[in-house]
């Protein structure tokens, strides 16, 4: 993964009314990276990105991408950019193919063979010739990730890309997704509520919350090794354990202690010893729904999938 | 920018209501062919006769003469016509009868409102469709500028009123050379001082020239209102409205000086050969330059509001 720079946000702001959106908002994105980009809703996601694709004007401060300027030199700077916005609406009326010859005349030197190329990637083949109006969703979104190809992007936008997929819909796109970044060493930009779709997908996760990023962080960082202990009579358990040495945290019926797993068979055996019963000895991650509530507080986040 | 207005065109006529507009217009037009011809034939009276015609023209253009009331391009007019029609009854020329293909295509720019019609209909939804149906943001996002894609749009718009123009000339030749043929008769044209024989067809060309700065004007209208409000059926409502009730308003506004500065006291410009005048004491120079400042406008409301707008949609 190299840690070329393609995009620069910086000292973003946008004013609608008298009510400020975007506060001072400040991030990179380099290639080969899929940053994620969390917030509640509200928190001024979808304007964020608006703004990087020239949708919207920052009120102050700029986008860089590939270093030119989206204020003053828009043309340049969105050159290489694919961009998804919520659900591609593409021109029913019009076949598939029609519709990514119309988006591939506005960019500069996409041939017919580009086009060919990128609808056998989305695997499209059999049904580009037919009206937009007939296709699925899913076909849908693969046309829409197609024409973000188009133009061989150094950095993909994506706001949203999942609304009104299904669970099959969304892996599906989520492997599509992987393999570009992949095999085009793309920057990817995503912006989603959906947090399980977040951690599954990035390698990066910028939070946003009331218009100002609150937290920047890798997914797979390597987290400090917790264990969950329950165990009964309990009092006796935590007596125990905090004679070993460990810091002791009340959780949920049990405990959980900061140690690494080499640690953990002994103190099996000094609590067995004392002779307390044993219940449930696990590993505890805290998975990124509790990272980010905790962060955000709570708030009006979407669950995925609860359904 | 070529690129930009071979895709409008593309989706123009991907749509179809592009071709049932197309239709409609052709149909229109064979039928107006088919009952002038149904109605030519089955009148039970004679004609009457085009000199008995011409005294009455000449009577009349002489009576309007006396008016002191006229303009001065009126006047010019009603003293060709007297001209013309002392010429004809001289010389025993002939004008075209209205069954024919030369008189019906001199006529034809009266046709040219539907065309009218249609561009406000495509003029009205060609930014607006693209807001409802959410492709602005595909087509936004794109290397190009806002300016060049309006500019696309309003080229195509008006391409869009020139290939029916040609189609309304087109389905009239045909139609009425099927129905009527060609007739005999000599078109005269007045040049100031003389009668001499004009060329019909280029008298055609005039007229409909001069009929189009209404579709002109009322199709950029429309095109403004579709950008500013984002809705095709409002801008289409509205300027059909006007279309139709701008004119009459020409006539309740007669008394005061500002009718000389209202649009519709101006779009029909062929006003200044056909001698009817609402407004007498405006001239073709006065009503190019107001024509013009509202099209200024109307294209500084349309470019300013669709280059500033943030895309919410």
């Amino acid at each position: 993964m190299s840690n070329e720079k393609i995009v620069e946000i910086r000292k973003l702001s946008k004013t609608i009314g008298n009510k400020q959106i975007i506060k001072n908002l400040n991030l990179d994105l380099h290639k080969g990276e899929i940053t994620g980009f969390l917030g509640p809703n509200g928190a001024g996601k979808t304007t964020t990105i608006r703004m990087m694709v020239g949708l919207m004007k920052p009120t102050s401060g700029d986008i860089l991408i590939s270093g030119k300027s989206i204020r003053t030199d828009f043309e340049d700077s969105i050159e290489k950019v694919g961009v998804i916005v919520e659900n591609p609406e593409m021109y029913k009326f019009m076949s598939g193919y029609k519709n990514l010859v119309h988006f591939a005349r506005m960019h500069k030197g996409v041939t017919k063979a580009r086009i060919d190329e990128v609808i056998q990637q989305v695997g499209m083949q059999n049904r580009i010739k037919e009206k937009v109006g007939s296709y699925s969703l899913g076909m849908r979104q693969r046309l829409g990730l197609a024409q973000a190809l188009l133009n061989n992007p150094e950095f993909l936008i994506l706001d949203e890309p999942t609304n009104g997929l299904d669970p099959a819909g969304i892996r599906e796109f989520r492997m599509y997704l992987r393999k570009v970044a992949r095999e085009n060493d793309v920057a990817i930009f995503v912006s989603s509520h959906l947090l399980s779709e977040i951690e599954l997908l990035c390698d990066r996760i910028a939070i946003i919350q009331n218009g100002e990023l609150i937290d920047i962080k890798n997914v797979n960082e390597h987290q400090q090794s917790r264990y969950y202990i329950e165990a009964k009579p309990s009092a006796q358990a935590k007596q125990v354990l905090e004679e070993i040495g460990f810091t002791v945290q009340p959780h949920e019926n049990g405990y959980l202690i900061d140690t690494e797993p080499e640690h953990i068979p002994g103190a099996i055996k000094l609590l067995t010893a004392a002779g307390v019963d044993l219940y449930v000895v696990q590993p505890h991650r805290t998975t990124l729904e509790d990272q980010f509530l905790e962060m955000t507080g709570g708030g009006e986040i979407a669950q995925a999938h609860t359904k | 920018m070529l690129k930009l207005i071979q895709n409008e065109w593309m989706k123009l006529w991907s749509k179809k209501a592009s071709w049932i507009m197309a239709g409609l217009l052709i149909a229109i037009l064979f039928a107006n062919a088919g009952i002038t011809k149904w109605i030519g034939s089955t009148s039970p009276a004679p004609e009457t006769e085009w000199q008995e015609m011409e005294t009455m023209n000449l009577a009349s253009a002489e009576d309007q003469l006396q008016n002191p009331d006229i303009g001065p391009a009126q006047q010019d007019y009603y003293e060709g016509q007297a001209a013309i029609a002392e010429y004809r009854l001289a010389n025993d020329a002939a004008p075209f009868k209205t069954e024919s293909l030369q008189q019906q295509l001199l006529d034809g720019h009266m046709m040219l409102s539907l065309v009218t019609l249609f561009t406000v209909i495509v003029g009205a939804g060609i930014v607006a469709s693209e807001f409802s149906q959410g492709t602005i943001k595909m087509l936004l996002t794109r290397p190009v500028k806002r300016w060049k894609i309006l500019t696309s749009k309003y080229i195509t718009t008006m391409l869009f009123a020139l290939l029916f123009v040609i189609l309304t000339f087109g389905s009239i030749a045909l139609f009425s050379w099927i129905f009527f043929g060609v007739g005999d008769g000599a078109f005269l044209v007045w040049n100031g001082s003389e009668v001499v024989e004009g060329s019909y067809w280029v008298e055609a060309l005039k007229l409909s020239v001069l009929s189009l700065a209404s579709t002109w004007m009322i199709g950029t209208f429309a095109f403004m209102l579709g950008t500013v409000f984002r809705s095709s059926s409002l801008a289409i409502g509205v300027s059909i409205f006007l279309m139709f009730v701008g004119v009459q308003l020409v006539f309740l506004l007669q008394r005061f000086e500002i009718v000389k500065y209202y649009l519709f006291t101006h779009t029909d410009l062929t006003q200044f050969y056909t001698g009817f005048m609402p407004i007498p004491d405006i001239t073709m120079a006065m009503s190019l330059t107001v024509l013009t400042v509202y099209f200024l406008v109307f294209m500084v409301i349309s470019y300013w509001t669709f280059s500033k707008r943030d895309v919410t949609a």
